[in-house]
């Protein structure tokens, strides 16, 4: 017995003389909620992948940096040429980690790599369905572009296009990275950790921090009490109730917006009076800080107040029930018929909290007299309510999503939400869909006018939906660093950024 | 024995198949894993080319027959999420679980069979007490609440171990004492169970008048004749954590085959879900015929 005991404290010293020390004097440790099932850069527009890939491995042509806007990456300039067409200038001299140089001919090859059907990647499902893209490599660090339907914001879309070598294969996955960007891909031992490290043949500034390990845990109260002792540097996401130590802790708009998405074309969500008695039955305010976090906005836009465009004149709704009744009741003298069912559709999981939103919110609409019952939805059936073809026999229905738009402009969000051909649409009004062509085609302050036009169009002309927040995301971050989350560290973590105190 | 055997392999290989049907058929109807891998915004082009490219297009019964041809080739199928093949995301969780389970039950064991033995010489005493108090709160408290007091206690307050990870030993301490817990309480009930009626035992009575020494009465005489049962509830216990300790692995970041498992459940990553169930209801069964083996060593009665 004295042996067995003799044998476990020998365990227990050994084991904790072996406790590594991750605080590295220029390193850092980042806590992913979630392992990389995949690491090509690709598929660096899913958040989890973006965060280690996205301009610390590969870069992209075209930058939005927020505050700045659109700025020079790998393409030192560009120019519209017409009919569709741009033609970007590459930095030259800058070279991939397999020591090759980059080359106009990369850019073209990532442009087919990011369609090809064999691999399906999210950046060209994403922001490229329905766009023919098309190369003319005029010289090595010269190419044209031309996007079919014409693309007037071409370079901001090449903002999420990673870009690989031409010897990057089409019909597989990547599973060493190889970019132009400040880190290397050093290691991927699966399920436990991914390491980079510096760059040295970097063509840009040499980073501050010479490596990095990124680590998973899906427990947000683990992977906050890994920064508390040191183990981890940055947890980009945890949960409010985690985010307790005002010294480590924020909050960051995370570009998420919460919206109910109303079916215009049924009644009695078609006409404008019930529309608007949804809004006013609605007490925002009640939300925050209760059930959703402090600093939590309300939102009078699909997409959050950074982007360009946003129309801060915009009100919104009070929360005024007697008004909701009123408007209802001037619908049913009209004949609409407001005492019809309808079917509030909620996501399981969408966001910490959403059954107890959704829970409020349909008591609130009870409460001014709608007839409505809730459901919530697993993501595949979800998805059915939410994306066309819409149910032929559905009944009027209001859809409960997220929206995410870090990427800074409203066309990656409004043509899927409010065109009558959007992906995503409840409404089938031609004068916004011109309204919405004429911005997305428009430059300059032009088109900063006219989606604020567009906005105010569907916030208070039509009243399309139910616009309710803007959502907030927490991070901890270890005192040792000088690093700031922002609405980009939903979606991207630039190592380069981050420095020590 | 080895006919025996032979009846236990076909027995299993029938139960194998049957779960992968069932498996097969029950995972598909939860529905297209399309929507959950890509964006919301994803366009309808790229919808068709992700089914089209996992084969997701074909009928129910093409797909599974393009399954269980891969099948006879050891060929699990790639899988959906992850850019490898399914088996080798499995067999490398597995690795880890194995090792976890291994580690685990062995600590279990060994001292569930001591403070089980002892608890029982002395019943009534000042140590059964204490172990039957202790056994049972292992036995029932819930891992999952054991996990997170642990970290803030031994890794946030005290510093003395990592709070999760893999990498040294002592990233182990706090997942194998978490895991141990409850296979030890059940262990000890058990063992002090078996223990009390095998020391009331005739045998047991004329050992002490012949002046046997009280250790050698526990533990080379009785402890055998009180295994049978022990071994049943270590072999469920082992079954369990084979499994995968799903609750354990997801707080300690343990890369076992258990949180892959649900993960690829929740993805719906198909491929990974049958491999895994394979693997694991393989394992099983070898730890079935261990367990069976195991009695007819203990109890030379028992024949097959």
């Amino acid at each position: 017995m004295k042996k067995i005991c003799l044998t476990a404290a020998g365990a227990v010293l050994l084991a904790v003389a072996g406790i590594p020390s991750y605080a590295q004097d220029n390193g850092v440790t980042i806590v992913l909620p979630e392992e990389l099932d995949i690491v090509d850069p690709c598929e660096s527009s899913r958040s989890n992948v973006g965060r280690v890939v996205l301009q610390n491995i590969s870069e992209t042509m075209t930058e939005l940096v927020p505050g700045s806007g659109l700025e020079p990456r790998l393409a030192e300039s560009w120019e519209d040429q017409g009919d569709g067409t741009w033609r970007f200038n590459l930095r030259a001299g800058v070279m991939f980690s397999d020591g090759s140089s980059l080359d106009a001919e990369d850019v073209a090859h990532t442009l087919i790599r990011i369609k090809s059907p064999d691999i399906v990647c999210e950046q060209g499902a994403k922001f490229f369905g329905g766009i023919e893209l098309t190369s003319n490599v005029v010289d090595e660090t010269t190419i044209d572009i031309t996007a079919e339907p014409a693309q007037p914001i071409l370079p901001l879309l090449l903002s999420t296009v990673t870009i690989t070598p031409s010897d990057a294969p089409l019909d597989k996955h990547i599973d060493t990275p190889i970019g132009t960007g400040p880190y290397l891909f050093k290691e991927y031992a699966r399920g436990q950790h991914i390491k980079l490290e510096a760059n040295p043949d970097y063509w840009g500034d040499k980073p501050v921090v010479q490596n990095a390990t990124y680590v998973f845990r899906s427990d947000s109260a683990v992977a906050a009490a890994m920064v508390q002792t040191g183990e981890a540097d940055i947890a980009p996401n945890i949960a409010v109730q985690d985010a307790t130590n005002p010294d480590t802790d924020y909050s960051y708009p995370n570009s998420e917006t919460v919206y109910l998405r109303l079916d215009n074309t049924m009644a009695p969500l078609s006409d404008k009076r019930v529309r608007e008695a949804l809004n006013y039955a609605v007490d925002r305010e009640a939300f925050i800080g209760t059930i959703l976090a402090d600093g939590t906005l309300i939102a009078t836009a699909m997409t959050p107040p950074s982007t360009i465009g946003y129309n801060h004149d915009l009100k919104q709704f009070p929360y005024d029930p007697e008004k909701a009744k009123a408007l209802l009741a001037e619908a049913k003298a009209d004949g609409v018929p407001v005492d019809a069912e309808i079917s509030l559709i909620g996501r399981t999981n969408n966001f910490g909290n959403v059954l107890e939103t959704m829970e409020a919110l349909l008591g609130m609409f009870q409460d001014v007299g709608f007839n409505m019952s809730l459901r919530m939805l697993e993501v595949e059936e979800w998805l059915e309510r939410y994306s066309q073809p819409f149910p032929e026999d559905r009944p009027p229905e209001i859809v409960q999503a997220q929206h995410d738009n870090a990427n800074g402009d409203p066309v990656f969000s409004m043509y899927f939400k409010y065109d009558s051909e959007g992906l995503q649409s409840g409404v089938r009004d031609p004068d916004l869909d011109a309204m919405i062509a004429d911005a997305t085609a428009a430059t300059g302050t032009d088109r900063e006018d006219m989606w604020k036009n567009v906005f105010k169009y569907v916030h208070t002309d039509i009243v399309a939906d139910v616009l309710l927040f803007h959502m907030v995301g927490f991070s901890r971050v270890n005192e040792r660093l000088d690093f700031e989350p922002t609405i980009r560290t939903n979606s991207e973590l630039q190592l380069s950024q981050i420095s020590f105190k | 024995m080895g006919s025996f055997l032979g009846k236990r392999a076909l027995a299993s290989a029938v139960s194998l198949i049957g779960l992968i049907v069932l498996v097969f058929f029950l995972s598909r109807l939860t529905g297209d894993p399309t929507n959950l891998y890509l964006a919301v915004d994803a366009s309808q082009e790229s919808r068709d080319n992700f089914r089209e490219l996992h084969g997701l297009n074909d009928p129910l019964i093409v797909q599974f027959g393009h399954y269980l041809g891969d099948l006879a080739r050891f060929d699990f199928g790639m899988s959906i999420r992850r850019s490898e093949p399914a088996i080798d995301a499995v067999l490398r969780g597995f690795a880890w679980t194995f090792q976890l389970a291994i580690v685990t039950m062995t600590l279990a064991t060994v001292m569930a069979i001591v403070i089980g033995s002892l608890a029982a010489f002395r019943v009534g005493g000042l140590f059964d007490r204490l172990a039957t108090f202790f056994s049972l709160i292992g036995a029932s408290a819930p891992d999952f609440w054991i996990a997170i007091v642990a970290i803030v206690f031994f890794s946030v307050q005290l510093g003395w171990v990592p709070t999760s990870g893999t990498g040294t030993l002592a990233h182990w301490v706090l997942p194998v004492a978490v895991l141990f817990i409850r296979p030890f309480g059940l262990i000890v009930q058990v063992v002090r169970g078996s223990m009390i009626t095998v020391l009331s035992s005739a045998f047991v009575k004329t050992a002490r008048a012949k002046g046997v020494k009280n250790s050698a009465i526990i533990f080379v005489h009785a402890l055998r004749n009180a295994m049978l049962p022990v071994i049943t509830v270590i072999g469920d216990q082992a079954a369990a954590l084979l499994n995968g300790a799903v609750v354990v692995e997801t707080i300690f970041g343990f890369p076992g085959v258990g949180k892959l498992m649900i993960d690829s459940i929740l993805q719906r990553d198909f491929p990974v879900i049958l491999a895994a169930i394979m693997v694991t209801a393989g394992a099983i069964f070898l730890m079935n015929l261990l367990i069976d083996i195991l009695y007819a060593v203990l109890d030379p009665r028992i024949r097959y």
